[in-house]
């Protein structure tokens, strides 16, 4: 179904995406993710930050909607009123009011390694892509790191490669 | 392999002990802050009489690749010497002054992107990577500078996997890279430690301590930016300028 590929077949490099330190601030990676995508108008799919530890080993990726999550916390609870906009639209204008603004710039200053998401996932090179393909559906992950001898980080693979491998298939056959 | 005088040789013995500790120096097999063997070591490592070994050595000192110690002995001083205006090509060379014998600790080897004015100051857009070293120097087992060292890392990805513990990161670009320094700006100020920076040099926050900040250039690249922070309490420094003559 995916024509042979392997993850190397259709990986991308490292350095197609921002790298930090996990200690770097999520405000610091606020910055630049408007340096190195809105300001610059590149918009890669996913648009990710890559966060590694001081031996250059990968850590995690930081989505947007993980940087927004850490800025609110309520985000991380339960369901709350606000996300059920049905009720009371009403005194739900309040409540959106509300998000974003308590404590949301102490908590910018908080380290990245605290929202990121942890790379626990990954394929070798000679993996097949849809090992990759499974690992992020199963674990609704939106990049997959490819590590040769399961150590040196050499690549990326995205779902729209894999995606796009796969699908190649099902239309060929 | 020793090599040994040649006493066929009609250049004096001397020039040729001379010559051959010049190599082990600059070659790396007597590395900077190690002490040289004894006089009499010498002598007996190369059967030439003391005398010989004292003025190859003495000359040694005067141009700078061996400084003697009150009570301890010949260290390695430098593994190079510049001619025209005495450039500082080590950080070992500007700080140590006294404090010879030191190891490094790499505290952090990583890439990032540059942040605050780091793009500035390394003359590069914001959205270029950077590597990253964070280095703590001893001397003996007393944290004494605390560096930090950025890179856009275009200019050198290799230093990513280099043996940055036992040869210095000017010596790689140097001797490694084919990077010539060309001019380094050095800038000395007293800084305040951050609570990270004091844990590390075992000093209360907020401490004073010299703060130096380098920019190095090979021609009009600037390549490397150095923050360092040192403890105050054994800070000596001397800057050596020679008039190249015309």
């Amino acid at each position: 179904m995916s024509n042979g590929k392997v993850a190397k077949d259709v990986m991308i490099g490292i350095f197609e995406y921002p790298h930090v330190p996990y200690w770097f601030s999520i405000s610091q990676a606020i910055r630049i993710v408007k340096v190195s995508f809105i300001s610059a108008k590149k918009y890669p799919d996913p648009m990710a930050i890559l966060v590694f530890d001081e031996k250059y080993n990968l850590m995690g990726t930081l989505t947007l909607k993980d940087i927004l999550k850490g800025l609110e916390p309520r985000f991380m609870k339960p369901t709350t009123k606000a996300q059920v906009p049905a009720e009371d639209e009403s005194g739900l204008s309040l409540i959106w009011d509300t998000l974003f603004t308590q404590g949301t710039k102490e908590l910018a200053e908080k380290p990245v390694s605290e929202i990121m998401t942890p790379a626990k996932q990954f394929v070798e090179p000679g993996d097949p892509v849809t090992k990759a393909a499974y690992l992020m559906l199963h674990n609704d992950l939106v990049l997959v790191p490819v590590l040769e001898d399961k150590k040196k980080f050499v690549g990326l693979v995205r779902m729209i490669e894999i995606f796009d491998s796969i699908s190649d298939a099902v239309i060929k056959e | 392999m020793i090599e040994l005088i040649d006493r066929e040789n009609h250049q004096k013995l001397y020039l040729q002990l001379l010559s051959i500790i010049k190599k082990k120096i600059e070659g790396g097999e007597w590395p900077i802050g190690t002490q040289i063997p004894t006089e009499e070591d010498l002598c007996k490592m190369f059967a030439v009489s003391r005398a010989t070994v004292r003025t190859a050595v003495l000359e040694l000192v005067r141009e700078g690749y061996l400084k003697r110690q009150q009570g301890k002995g010949t260290f390695i001083y430098k593994s190079t010497v510049s001619d025209g205006i005495a450039m500082v090509t080590s950080f070992k060379e500007l700080l140590f002054e006294e404090d010879l014998i030191f190891s490094t600790d790499i505290l952090a080897r990583t890439v990032m992107m540059p942040v605050d004015d780091l793009d500035a100051r390394l003359n590069i857009t914001p959205n270029k990577h950077i590597i990253y070293i964070k280095r703590l120097s001893l001397t003996g087992n007393e944290p004494v500078l605390l560096q930090e060292s950025y890179i856009p890392y275009h200019i050198c990805p290799l230093l990513l996997e280099d043996d940055i513990e036992n040869i210095s990161l000017l010596e790689l670009f140097e001797k490694k890279y084919g990077i010539r320094i060309t001019r380094v700006r050095n800038h000395i100020d007293i800084a305040y430690l951050s609570a990270d920076e004091g844990r590390i040099l075992g000093l209360p926050e907020n401490s004073a301590a010299i703060l130096l900040t380098q920019y190095f250039h090979s021609g009009e690249t600037l390549f490397m930016y150095t923050r360092s922070v040192k403890r105050p309490d054994r800070f000596q420094i001397s800057i050596e300028l020679e008039r190249k003559a015309i």
